[in-house]
């Protein structure tokens, strides 16, 4: 659970966490405060979680210790990279839909969620406009946590939102384990090294959120016709060029 | 009119592709001096230019891309250059579409006629053809017929799937080209020797991606594509076959990037280049149309043929089109249901009406109606007082320009040219 309220004073913020401390720890449920270090020192929380225009990660380390979660929001994979290299524990990954949590923010698209789970190797939370009713998108995007504000606290019945939530991911979670152990795979695309769990062309595209676009699919110096993709494994050292179909003229 | 300007007409598509048939007396036209340096060129020769001048091309688009292509083929002396182009000349078209002058944008004259026109200056001993029509799976085959190849001027992926299955289904090879902001894509398409363009990028729905009409487009991006193009055309078409490149290219320009690729062969599960993969593809004269999977038009029926972006028919589903007004009309009564495609980008949506326009009686209409109107003898525009801009085509088309709405489109159509 994160406690995240822009408007309260630091006063009344203090006094929420403490609260939150007390019933998160009688249920055992990891508490994670919003932007502010110092509150989660005093009242004993699990970690912290910072923006982008908050204090630096280095910064929030040496006042947390080493032991203290620290999480960072990121909007794009160069964030999200940076993170992951100045130790962050995990990442957010949005918005991905518009949310009113976040008004005026465009949304990242699944499409990041699909790049952050090709490469980041830390955890990573979906976040952002994310309901019961598109949370399979986001799963299928490659997501394996989510965060939700609106759907639960705007909702009538919090506890049944995110029983549903949780419902999603389990079922998701199980489809990952039948499908065996994933086996990851050194690949380069577009001139980038990436560390994958695709076995196949067709995963690897999927995984980018770009199997239903009109796309040409280099692999090791020779176009993949589409037919091929399923048939492809992944192997080590492939290199692969993933380009979108120009239609101009 | 000359014969010309009846082909131009649209609807009526074109002369028969007989000159590609034989080589009879054709030889006698190759003008030495005017080709003297193309000849000195080795790989092309006394005989190459004779193959060139008996040779008919159809160039599909006459924007960007399909000027270029058209004005390399004339000054190479194709003999027979047959453009095909639904479009007409606008301002924002002169930064890129070599062939076009400001006259040309202030009479709205269609790009393929404006195109022909500076052609035949260029090179009066080519047979240079306009077609002003919506290249779709009806209108394709005859344009197509005597064709030896087909070059890409389009600007959209629907119309090159379509004609990545025609070419295959002929035997002919398609030269792609793309071009988007400072980057092009180019790739031989070539029966029996690559697969097609189907089983390369697939058929998603997904739209069109980047467009000149989104991200813009730079000139020199182009003609780049278009020389890589024209290029491998006068490899085919001078008997260079084997010389034709059969990888696909990428480049930027900006900044400078070049990458090339193998392209693969035919998949034989495939019925386009499977089917495709025999041994003299593209050496026989054109078969028959009809092999491919999309490629027999059903008479008297007018099928869905997407041209380009959300393709969407309406008079389907027990809705009413025209009302009483409508039916009365027998023009209007024979004819299908009205089609309607956004063109992807352009704040356009081109309707289909399904049977053709006299445009004379239609300036009266429309003029009595107070629309502000401009004509020339291939099509009619009217700025109508809601705003929009109908420019009318004899073939029974009407571009509406001001909106991507389709249904708003088909509405503005019912309004003031089906009732």
């Amino acid at each position: 659970m994160q406690l995240r309220d822009k408007n309260a004073s630091k006063a009344g913020l203090l006094e929420k966490a403490k609260q939150l401390r007390e019933l998160t720890a009688r249920y055992g449920v990891p508490l994670i405060i919003n932007d502010h270090p110092d509150i989660a020192i005093a009242v004993g929380a699990d970690g912290v979680h910072l923006g982008q225009d908050d204090m630096p990660l280095g910064e929030a380390r040496r006042l947390l210790g080493p032991e203290r979660i620290i999480g960072i929001s990121t909007h794009n994979i160069g964030q999200a990279r940076l993170a992951q290299a100045e130790g962050a524990d995990y990442i957010g990954v949005g918005p991905v839909f518009p949310t009113g949590t976040k008004p005026g923010r465009t949304p990242v698209t699944l499409s990041y969620v699909s790049e952050a789970a090709a490469e980041i190797r830390i955890p990573f939370v979906a976040i952002g406009g994310i309901t019961p009713d598109n949370v399979d998108s986001v799963l299928e995007a490659g997501a394996r946590r989510i965060c939700a504000v609106s759907a639960i606290v705007g909702n009538a019945d919090p506890a049944g939102v995110c029983r549903r939530l949780l419902e999603r991911i389990s079922r998701y979670e199980a489809a990952r384990e039948s499908s065996g152990p994933a086996k990851s795979c050194e690949v380069t695309v577009n001139g980038r090294s990436v560390l994958t769990d695709a076995g196949t062309v067709a995963e690897l595209v999927a995984q980018y959120g770009l199997l239903d676009r009109k796309l040409v699919v280099e692999w090791n110096g020779a176009v993949l016709a589409r037919h091929e993709w399923e048939k492809t494994p992944l192997e080590n050292g492939a290199v692969i060029e993933l380009v979108h179909f120009v239609g101009g003229g | 009119m000359s014969d010309d300007r009846r082909s131009e007409s649209g609807w009526a598509v074109g002369r028969d592709g007989g000159r590609t048939d034989g080589d009879g007396g054709l030889t006698s036209r190759v003008d030495s001096d005017r080709y003297s340096r193309q000849i000195r060129f080795a790989a092309i020769g006394e005989e190459g230019q004779a193959k060139l001048a008996s040779a008919c091309v159809l160039i599909v688009g006459t924007g960007a891309l399909g000027a270029s292509l058209a004005q390399h083929m004339v000054r190479a002396g194709v003999g027979t250059v047959r453009l095909a182009d639904r479009d007409f000349v606008e301002f924002s078209n002169l930064q890129r579409q070599s062939l076009f002058d400001e006259e040309d944008a202030a009479q709205s004259l269609p790009k393929a006629v404006a195109a022909a026109d500076k052609l035949r200056r260029i090179n009066s001993g080519v047979a240079v053809e306009a077609h002003v029509v919506d290249v779709n799976e009806r209108s394709l085959p005859p344009l197509a017929d005597g064709a030896s190849l087909v070059l890409d001027g389009t600007d959209n992926a629907a119309t090159r799937l379509l004609l990545s299955d025609a070419c295959f289904a002929r035997g002919i090879p398609l030269l792609y080209g793309g071009v988007a902001g400072s980057q092009g894509m180019s790739a031989p398409l070539v029966p029996g020797r690559t697969a097609c363009l189907r089983c390369l990028i697939g058929e998603g729905d997904d739209g069109e991606g980047e467009t000149c009409d989104t991200i813009g487009v730079i000139s020199p991006a182009v003609d780049f594509v278009a020389a890589l193009q024209a290029a491998e055309a006068l490899k085919w078409l001078t008997g260079n076959r084997d010389a034709v490149r059969t990888t696909w290219l990428t480049a930027d320009l900006w900044p400078f990037r070049l990458r090339e690729s193998a392209l693969p062969e035919g998949n034989p599960a495939c019925p386009h280049c499977g089917g495709a993969a025999r041994p003299d593809a593209g050496r026989l004269p054109a078969g028959g149309y009809g092999r491919g999977r999309d490629s027999k038009p059903v008479p008297g029926r007018r099928t869905a043929a997407p041209v380009a972006g959300t393709a969407v028919r309406f008079g389907e589903a027990g809705e009413e089109i025209g009302g009483p007004a409508r039916r009365a009309a027998s023009a209007v009564q024979d004819a299908g249901p009205i089609e309607a495609a956004s063109l992807c980008g352009r704040d356009t949506v081109q309707v289909t009406l399904g049977f053709p326009l006299k445009l004379d009686e239609w300036r009266e209409t429309l003029a009595a109606r107070g629309c502000r109107l401009t004509a020339n003898p291939y099509l009619l525009r009217a700025e109508l007082p809601e705003g929009e801009k109908l420019a009318l085509f004899p073939d029974g088309r009407i571009l509406v320009q001001g909106t991507t709405d389709t249904g708003r489109a088909v509405a503005l159509c019912r309004e003031y040219v089906v009732r």
